[in-house]
């Protein structure tokens, strides 16, 4: 009877219920640590109602007490859970972790990492978030496997050096094509060269959600004609689903050099080294001393003459190190607002950085702001849209050897600690020369009267309209506008040491001005359904996109007032013209995946291009990939325990990089001036049959994850390249040099293994280490005639070389019996055939002339340097033969720390100031000597490591040869951060609902054998661009 | 929505029937012009005439390297480095791979390409007048004019001299058309085949071009001036004779005097000028015209640099009896006490800048024909020729009292006219051709300058010398074998 009423009151009940509501009262909280989520979402399912949590998790929600509720936030598991007229339900949700359902933007989209077969890595916001960079690449070395990054210049703002899976360019480049959002942008250094600019860096790196390097064809070719070289893909932030929030996040950095950069000899010795030279130089002419009486008064004389003994009465001494530089500063404030809810989401961003370089003329500012934001107009149709715009100004010094204004190299070669610094008289600044090569020495007054500056502003909007037709069919067109518009001046203005440089009255100005916009129009179609155990998704659209580019320029001279600061102060025109180019690509692209049980993946691309930069005839050209992968873990046959994942992946395709030369395949009169009158003339040796530089890529990997917490790619990948872009070399009597022509090759192949091991995952601690590991080899296969070699740096380009193979004469060491510097003779001997000369092989056997040279060599019998000859350095070059990076994250309760290392082993730099600081006293006058020079060869140490030195010594060690060629091996600490949240009980208080202060460090330490910081441009050659810095950032985050 | 597909469709429609056709990927440059409208009237004929000149003028041709291989080869000038291009080609040993200077073989064929592009195609540009058509006729001769210039360059500088062997050497790949990569692959003519060529334009460049001025380009007097110069290379002293007296006596061009000597090298396109190159203050400073500064004590105006190129002793010592020669005072002293550092040093203040444009002594127009040397030229077409004492007598007279109005008469022989040429010409390239052109011998000794930069170098060199000859650019070898490398080599 019991059960009968129960039964009926059940029944009752329920019906009442039905038609009865609840208020559900409850705390939505994350799983892992315990801890509110603001702004998750519960809806009640099927329907438009819906609450978010506040600061605390609360939510509040009347439904029907029979409904179900959809719990979701972005980061976590969404939960489905029924009322069942409950009126509190407290919801704890499962965070996303590295997750196999794991969305990760692609090419034209985005796809689920499980199913992608492609080679691509993801960089997320937390590996960026703190690090304290002006520029976002930095970010990605040591974190992507297959990715190179190296900095032109430590300068603020100056533009990275990436490659991705190594070089497959002469001509045509070889940096990455950088896609924001889904749209091609503008990149590279669009000013003037004086110093550099990246256009990358308008984005603020706190902007960006995620990076992903797109690396095999099956990722890239959808970029056809541009994805050879690989494509960044650029993810930036968007508004969150929940309840409004609004960040507000201020640092201040320090910075100075990062490492010991070339360390000098101590005065006493430097003086010791100046005494070496006369004496040796006197006792080789003693013509010269005769007038003297002794070579002991020679030398002393001369050392005093060219290494003067500081005069405290006449001059003022100073640090020239304190004069040139400083602790570096920079802050950076930003502020942000995300939000939204089912009708819609905005996120918005403004940020202010000023850096104070390091240099005491460096400077950067930017202030930057982004919106975007999307709203469905109704159940089909979605708009939205964006606006980035940021504006930079940037001074900075020039680069390189210059004696005139690189206060790096003029601080280590030609700043004596015994260069005066002003005249203690009247205080007026020391400007003397050294010798005729070289302007007055005094960089102080270099900078007063020098101009550098860049200013880049920045705008791209973008609009798109969504229309979903049914659940499996959408169409998407967007329009973008990007904007990029550089104006730099330089100037040497009246009263630079080298104001007569241009002209010859006094002081040179010149403004430039360039605008760069690029319009991109796009229209996709995208079908994803599933029958049952099999999946289709496919893509098809269209991409018109168009480049307008104008440059201006004037340049006056002749300055009529010393405090003059703009081009109108000067009396005459150096220069001045205007010019526009412009480009357009259309193409049609789409792509084909299918999957069966989530087992078996298939996906196949096509893209047609046609470029303005190629003639009608040739212009179009195919691009396509074929990818699949296994899923192996799901087969029923390999369920193991252990096994939580599994997966080989395959793909093969085409890609393709067009050639630098906008308008290379048209014959073109050139023009420029004679007397006072215009004058033509062909301007280049015109090539119709120009064509795309072709990528064959195929790719092989396996992806794993087990016992849980080992995760592990290993790839293998090889890349060739032909039809590449080579100025090939035609005979003068065609009038030119050179004809751009599709003729060489290369090949370039490589591993990247990547593991993550998650050690502890717990409520309160976290600990996972991580490790990659990519190989790189390159080679030329061919160029366009056989057996050509160009040489270009140092380096040569040969068949069978790496692109990067040094080209120099090889260095020796010191004759132990005469101290001069030996050089391998260098000469080729052909393998076979009678030597013409004596030859000595490598291993030191020696071969008399006439006898038979067993196989190709080189000569290495030891000569001076005037009589070697350059020769092909086998296995030195600047690329490496491995590189990666380690990381390490820990976090226990509210604190955090992360760490990532890069590394890089096997390559060769070209030191440059090997000519300027280890001349062997080719340079006798003033000059700095580094530290290391102090080993010199003399009858009494005779196994010094350094030639003897002899002022004017012209078989000494100023010229080319190995002796500038160094190991570049290096592991650096790239990034420290520790990072503490506040408690939230705590911040709750002051209705804060997140709150976050951390301590972060950029390349902290560093290991190398070099004089030089090691992170180098990829082509290893380095003259005096400004080095890394290391940089101590403290900071603040605070959420409302 | 219905409706917004249909919209949508047709907005699509619109925006891929307008991309899709061809125009969007038509680009043209701005800042250059295509080929084939470059040259559609006659107007852009005389800017396309221009451009026989740019590249002849800049330091790697007639700015620089031409006067180097005729005054430092030879025995008027010195290099104060030690090492660097001056040495190398002071002591006549040149470096076995490319050296900057091997690059004159190609900026010649670079220029002889642009006038065989005009020859070409002047002949359809239409003309409405006669005024139109002697223009048109003008600067066709012109084309011809630079196109004889160049291969006779190439024939003197990587040939021997015709007159040692009656032009057997080989000299120039003669070109008169342009030709493309497929067929570039030419051998070399003779010299003997190059003078022929150069003679051929000579002749009919002079029927077609103006008499009148033209400051910085060829007319009829500098063709003139051209054939006479080849045919005293030849030894074809009746063509010489008659072409430089010409000149002398019928060109609007005259000795500029006594004392207007020092200036004329600062004016443009003086009187005296038959052809200049013209140099302008837009072009990089290094390579427009600014290579004159390494005659000049100040570099950039630095006291400490010295002049990088100086007279030697033995140019210095052809004046030592006659002081009031004009010439004697470009020789510029750096006394010790104006406190330039490299004091007690000579120097040649020759070059002094383009003043009447305003420049200083770093751009200088390059002179290529001067009516001094339609005289010195006549004079010795003259001695050759039977009974022409007294003509050769006044001709070298009137340049010698030119420069010295105090001198007294001297009598015409050919060794009296060499030093004249020697004393007149320094810096404008003509001593080591002048000397060898006949079988002379160049003597130098550095040991006996003021300071020997180039190494105790004493050295004699005659045309049976493999060095007379520059070697042909390793690079431009290696790409054509039918390219024959000079002996020696």
């Amino acid at each position: 009877m019991k059960k009968l009423i129960l039964s009926v009151l059940m029944a009752f009940c329920t019906t009442m219920l039905l038609a009865q509501t609840v208020t559900v009262k409850g705390t939505v909280i994350g799983s892992e640590d315990g801890l509110p989520i603001i702004g998750a979402y519960v809806v009640e399912q099927g329907t438009q109602n819906v609450a978010s949590t506040d600061i605390d998790g609360n939510y509040v929600i009347t439904v029907p007490k029979l409904a179900t509720l959809v719990v979701s936030s972005v980061g976590y598991h969404d939960r489905v859970i029924p009322v069942q007229g409950r009126q509190i339900i407290n919801v704890s949700l499962a965070p996303e972790t590295i997750n196999l359902d794991e969305v990760m933007v692609v090419a034209y989209g985005t796809v689920k990492k499980g199913s992608y077969s492609g080679s691509a890595t993801v960089v997320k916001q937390d590996a960026m978030k703190d690090a304290p960079v002006v520029s976002f690449e930095s970010v990605l070395a040591g974190k992507a496997p297959g990715v190179q990054v190296a900095s032109f210049s430590g300068q603020p703002g100056a533009q990275a050096d990436i490659s991705i899976r190594g070089f497959g360019s002469f001509n045509a480049g070889n940096a990455p094509l950088y896609v924001i959002d889904g749209v091609p942008a503008t990149s590279g250094d669009w000013a003037s060269g004086n110093m550099s600019t990246s256009a990358m860096s308008y984005l603020n790196p706190s902007d960006i959600e995620s990076i992903t390097v797109l690396k095999d064809a099956a990722a890239a070719s959808l970029y056809g004609s541009r994805a050879s070289n690989g494509v960044i893909l650029i993810t930036t932030k968007k508004g969150k689903s929940g309840k409004l929030t609004s960040t507000f996040k201020a640092s201040a950095g320090f910075s100075y050099f990062a490492y010991d950069n070339y360390p000098l000899a101590s005065d006493a010795q430097m003086e010791e080294l100046h005494r070496q030279a006369w004496y040796n130089y006197g006792e080789r002419n003693p013509s010269k001393w005769k007038s003297y009486g002794s070579l002991d008064n020679y030398t002393a004389e001369m050392v005093e003459k060219y290494y003067p003994a500081r005069d405290y009465d006449k001059y003022i001494y100073r640090d020239w190190e304190d004069v040139l530089f400083r602790t570096g500063i920079s802050q950076n404030y930003e502020y942000s607002v995300s939000g939204g809810g089912e009708k819609g989401k905005i996120y918005a961003s403004v940020a202010y950085t000023d850096q104070q370089g390091v240099v005491s003329i460096d400077n950067l500012q930017r202030f930057s702001t982004t919106i975007n934001g999307e709203t469905n107009l109704n159940k089909f149709i979605k708009i939205g849209g964006n606006l980035q715009y940021s504006r930079q100004f940037q001074e900075g010094h020039q680069e390189g050897a210059s004696t005139k204004d690189n206060p790096f190299f003029i601080w280590k070669v030609v700043l004596n600690p015994r260069w005066p610094y002003a005249y203690k008289e009247d205080g007026s600044l020391y400007l003397e020369r050294w010798n005729s090569s070289y302007s007055t020495i005094n960089p102080v007054a270099s900078y007063n009267a020098q101009i550098n500056d860049a200013k880049q502003n920045r705008l791209i909007i973008k609009g798109f309209v969504e229309a979903k037709f049914t659940d499996y069919l959408t169409a998407k067109t967007t329009l973008s506008t990007d904007w990029l518009y550089v104006h730099d001046r330089f100037g040497w203005l009246y009263g630079h040491p080298n104001y007569t440089a241009y002209s010859d009255q006094g002081g040179y100005m010149s403004d430039r001005h360039r605008n760069v916009n690029r319009t991109v129009s796009s229209t996709t179609l995208n079908f994803d359904k599933t029958w049952g155990d099999h999946h289709v998704a496919a893509l098809a659209g269209w991409e018109a996109e168009e480049e307008k580019y104008h440059m201006t320029r004037i340049g006056k001279i002749d300055f009529s007032y010393a405090g003059a600061t703009e081009s109108i102060f000067g009396t005459n025109y150096e220069d001045g013209y205007a010019y526009s180019r412009e480009e357009g690509l259309l193409s049609a692209l789409g792509s084909l995946s299918y999957d069966y049980k989530a087992k078996y993946y298939l996906t196949g691309t096509f893209r047609r291009d046609g470029s303005s930069r190629l003639a009608p005839e040739t212009r179009w050209g195919n691009f396509w990939s074929v990818s699949g992968s296994w899923r192996f873990s799901n087969e029923d046959f390999l369920e193991y325990e252990w096994l939580n994942d599994g997966k080989l992946r395959g793909s093969y395709g085409t890609s393709g990089t067009l050639p630098s030369d906008y308008f290379g395949y048209m014959s073109v009169y050139d023009f420029e001036q004679y007397g006072s009158a215009g004058a033509s003339y062909p301007g280049n040796l015109a090539n119709t049959d120009l064509t795309w530089e072709k990528n064959k890529n195929w790719n092989v990997a396996v992806d794993a994850t087990i016992f849980d917490k080992y995760n592990f790619t290993v790839e293998y990948f090889e890349k060739k390249t032909t039809d590449l872009l080579l100025d090939a070399k035609v005979p003068s009597t065609t009038g030119f040099s050179t004809t751009l022509t599709n003729i060489g090759s290369m090949s370039n192949k490589g591993w990247e293994i990547a593991v993550n091991v998650d050690i502890i995952k717990d409520k309160d601690i976290d600990l996972s280490v991580g490790a990659n590991w990519s190989t790189i080899k390159n080679k030329v296969l061919a160029l366009s005639e056989e057996g050509e070699q160009q040489v270009n740096n140092r380096q040569i380009w040969k068949a069978g070389y790496c692109f990067y193979q040094y080209y120099t004469r090889d260095y020796l060491g010191v004759n132990k019996e005469t101290g001069m510097p030996m050089y391998a003779r260098g000469t080729f001997h052909e393998g076979g055939k009678p030597a013409s000369e004596d030859v000595t092989l490598k291993n030191g056997t020696k071969i008399a002339k006439g006898e038979t040279v067993p196989y190709d060599t080189y000569n290495y019998t030891p000569t001076t340097r005037s009589k070697a000859n350059s020769m092909i350095l086998d296995g030195k070059t600047a690329l490496p033969k491995g590189y990666g990076g380690f990381n390490v994250d820990f976090r226990y309760k509210n604190l955090s720390f992360i760490m990532a290392w890069s590394y890089k082993y096997g390559n060769y730099m070209w030191d440059n100031a090997t000519d300027d600081l280890c001349v062997d006293g080719y340079y006798w006058s003033h000059r700095n000597m580094l530290a290391s020079e102090v080993d010199t060869w003399s009858p009494e140490n005779p196994n010094g490591s350094i030639p003897i030195r002899i002022a004017d010594n012209t078989e000494g060690g100023y010229y080319d040869s190995s002796r500038a060629i160094h190991k570049g091996d290096f592991l650096r600490l790239k990034n420290l951060t520790v990072s503490y949240t506040l408690p939230k009980t705590f911040t709750q208080k002051y209705s804060i609902s997140n709150a976050r202060v951390y301590v972060a460090g950029a390349n902290l330490l560093t290991f190398s054998g070099l004089h030089v910081d090691p992170e180098l441009p990829s082509d290893g050659y380095y003259n005096f661009g400004m080095p890394a810095m290391r940089t101590v950032t403290l900071g603040l985050e605070v959420s409302f | 929505m219905k409706r917004f597909i249909y919209n949508t469709a047709v907005a699509l429609g619109v925006l891929l029937g307008a991309s899709s056709c061809d125009g969007f990927l038509d680009r043209i440059p701005t800042d250059s012009v295509v080929s084939e409208s470059a040259m559609a009237t006659l107007a852009d004929a005389e800017v396309v005439a221009n451009g026989l000149y740019t590249d002849l003028k800049y330091y790697t041709m007639y700015g620089s390297y031409i006067p180097y291989m005729g005054d430092m080869r030879g025995d008027n000038l010195y290099p104060t480095n030690a090492s660097g291009t001056g040495r190398t080609i002071y002591t006549l040993e040149y470096e076995p791979v490319q050296s900057t200077y091997f690059g004159m073989w190609q900026n010649y064929y670079t220029t002889i390409m642009r006038a065989n592009t005009l020859i070409a195609n002047i002949e359809t540009i239409p003309v409405m007048s006669s005024a139109d058509q002697e223009k048109k006729d003008d600067i066709l001769g012109q084309a011809l004019a630079i196109r004889a210039l160049c291969h006779w360059d190439i024939a003197r500088l990587y040939g021997y001299p015709y007159m040692k062997d009656n032009g057997a050497s080989l000299g120039a790949v003669v070109l008169t058309e342009v030709v493309a990569p497929s067929e570039s692959k030419l051998p070399r003519n003779t010299v003997a085949e190059t003078y022929a060529q150069v003679e051929k334009d000579l002749t009919l460049a002079l029927t077609k071009l103006s008499k009148s001025k033209n400051d910085g380009h060829f007319n009829y007097w500098a063709a003139r001036m051209l054939q006479a110069k080849v045919a005293l290379y030849k030894g074809d002293w009746q063509t010489a004779y008659t072409a430089a007296s010409e000149v002398v006596e019928s060109s609007p061009y005259r000795m500029v005097p006594n004392s207007e000597y020092l200036a004329y090298w600062g004016k443009q396109c003086d009187d005296e000028s038959v052809l200049e190159f013209l140099v302008t203050n837009t072009g990089d400073i290094d390579s427009d015209g600014g290579f004159y500064t390494m005659y000049h004590n100040m570099w950039f105006e630095d006291k400490a640099a010295g002049a990088d190129i100086i007279p030697s002793k033995a140019w210095k010592d052809l004046f030592a009896n006659t002081p009031n020669d004009v010439r004697a005072q470009m020789i510029a002293y750096d006394d010790p006490v104006t406190g330039a550092i490299k004091s007690g040093e000579y120097w040649l203040k020759k070059f002094i800048g383009n003043k009447d444009l305003g420049y200083t002594f770093r751009r200088n127009n390059p002179r290529i024909f001067r009516i001094t040397d339609a005289y010195l030229m006549a004079a010795e077409a003259a001695l050759e020729l039977a009974g022409k004492q007294d003509i050769a007598n006044e001709y070298l007279n009137a340049v010698v009292k030119r420069a010295d109005p105090t001198a007294a008469d001297v009598v015409a022989t050919l060794d009296r006219i060499q030093i004249e040429r020697q004393k007149e010409f320094i810096g404008e390239g003509h001593r080591f051709f002048d000397v060898l052109r006949r079988g002379g011998k160049i003597v130098k000794d550095a040991s006996l300058d003021d300071r020997d930069f180039a190494g105790n170098t004493r050295q004699e060199i005659d045309w049976n010398d493999h060095r007379v000859v520059l070697p042909i650019s390793h690079n431009e070898i290696m790409l054509y074998p039918e390219l024959e490398q000079n002996p020696g080599y």
